[in-house]
């Protein structure tokens, strides 16, 4: 059979088709019957739920021959645009953009509970713009950088946050032995040509084991408890040395990846000169960028396993999901 | 739970462990002791636990770019536990 003529067919008859109520789309394509795919061409109508012909009034029926071309019904379900985790989503599932109103975006993680409620996981400093925020600020879909505004976009309130301690330089003149002490070590290292700096920091009493905050969303139907181009979340898991591991991000979407390493203890660099060490973490190679904070990191069967927070040219930097959950009092 | 398990394996490790005097410290242990003396070396920004080629478990440290002197100072095993070098980048807030 020659493709001109059912094409010119399908052209012809398109409008009418479509007009027909449940079809979605319409193409060229082999007949399918009783599961077999046979070598006659047809025009094959995609609709969302197949119906029984009694179900149908006969000016929505699918006729079985279009102009002497036959016709197929096949279900496909309502079929949407593919849209970017940068747009605007409600009701917004995890893997899209999200920010406190005051940083330019990250990721919306996925849901949680707390005491029967559902909230917005993502990363303090994301959510919570790196301890700088107030609880009951404004959080965004999409993220201000991806054109979210208050007025327009706002979906939660800040709830919770696990404040990040952050190694502080000692001011200059604090302690005149220490200075003393450092003032003659560099003087060393400048006579011996060598590249090394000291300086005096004050370790904190704590170290971080997560970058983890909660948002409370304004309307419950604005959120979906699932994550985009994942699907639903099966549970939660704890990940080991060589779990497989994917997460879906506001800038590199869908991504998978390997732990490479556990019980890692890691500097992570918060801009403005601020540091924060954190322990306990899991790190993967390179699955993430900038705008990918806050993803939620699961394992191959969909099992929650961590807080996506940092990452490096060829690391990615991950809080065990069971740090995230204890800190905040949540579960799934 | 994760401090019951530690208990409970040191309880079944005992008596065999003290027939012979001292017990071997695992690598997480050997990490933990070391790990505050090698992040205060240039540029390291992690030490974590992974696996070397052949599956055995070693301590890793990440450099923030290559740094030969960090390199050379860095001990190639711990307490018999084997150490890896890995230049992995500055690690940023993502």
């Amino acid at each position: 059979m020659d493709l001109e003529t059912p094409r010119s067919v399908l052209r012809q008859a398109s409008r009418e088709l479509l007009a027909r109520r449940n079809v979605t789309a319409i193409g060229l394509g082999y007949k399918v019957t009783a599961g077999k795919r046979t070598q006659t061409l047809s025009i094959i109508c995609s609709v969302a739920r197949k119906l029984p012909v009694s179900a149908l009034s006969s000016p929505d029926l699918v006729p079985s021959i279009v102009r002497g071309v036959v016709t197929d019904v096949i279900e496909t379900g309502p079929i949407r645009a593919l849209q970017a985790p940068t747009g605007r989503f409600r009701p917004a599932p995890g893997g899209v953009s999200v920010g406190h109103r005051d940083i330019t975006a990250g990721t919306l993680g996925c849901l949680v509970r707390k005491g029967g409620e559902l909230f917005i996981l993502s990363n303090n400093h994301v959510l919570a713009n790196s301890n700088d925020a107030q609880i009951g600020d404004p959080i965004v879909q999409p993220g201000s950088a991806d054109g979210g505004t208050v007025a327009n976009d706002r979906i939660a309130s800040l709830e919770a946050f696990v404040p990040i301690s952050f190694l502080v330089p000692e001011p200059p003149s604090e302690c005149p032995f220490a200075r003393g002490v450092i003032a003659v070590l560099n003087a060393g290292c400048g006579l011996i040509r060598s590249q090394t700096r000291y300086r005096i920091v004050s370790i904190q009493a704590t170290n971080n084991l997560v970058d983890a905050a909660l948002a409370r969303p304004l309307v419950a139907a604005d959120v979906k408890d699932e994550i985009l181009g994942i699907g639903a979340i099966q549970g939660t898991a704890q990940a080991a040395l060589g779990t497989p591991v994917k997460k879906s991000g506001r800038t590199t979407g869908l991504t998978t990846g390997e732990i490479l390493q556990v019980d890692v203890t890691v500097d992570v660099q918060y801009g403005g000169g601020r540091t924060a060490r954190f322990t306990d973490q899991l790190m993967a190679g390179a699955m993430s960028q900038g705008g990918d904070s806050g993803s939620a990191v699961l394992d191959g069967e969909n099992r929650l396993v961590g807080l996506l927070f940092a990452g490096s040219d060829n690391s990615t930097i991950i809080n065990r999901m069971e740090n995230v959950f204890a800190a905040l009092g949540v579960t799934r | 739970m994760r401090l019951l398990v530690a208990v409970l394996l040191a309880v079944s490790a005992g008596p065999a462990a003290f027939g012979r005097g001292e017990m071997p410290a695992t690598i997480q242990e050997v990490k933990t002791k070391h790990e505050t003396r090698l992040m205060a070396m240039p540029g390291v920004v992690s030490v974590g636990i992974g696996r070397n080629a052949d599956g055995q478990p070693v301590i890793v440290v990440g450099l923030d770019r290559e740094r030969p002197e960090t390199r050379a100072t860095v001990p190639q095993e711990l307490e018999g536990h084997p150490v890896r070098i890995e230049v992995i980048g500055p690690v940023r807030a993502q």
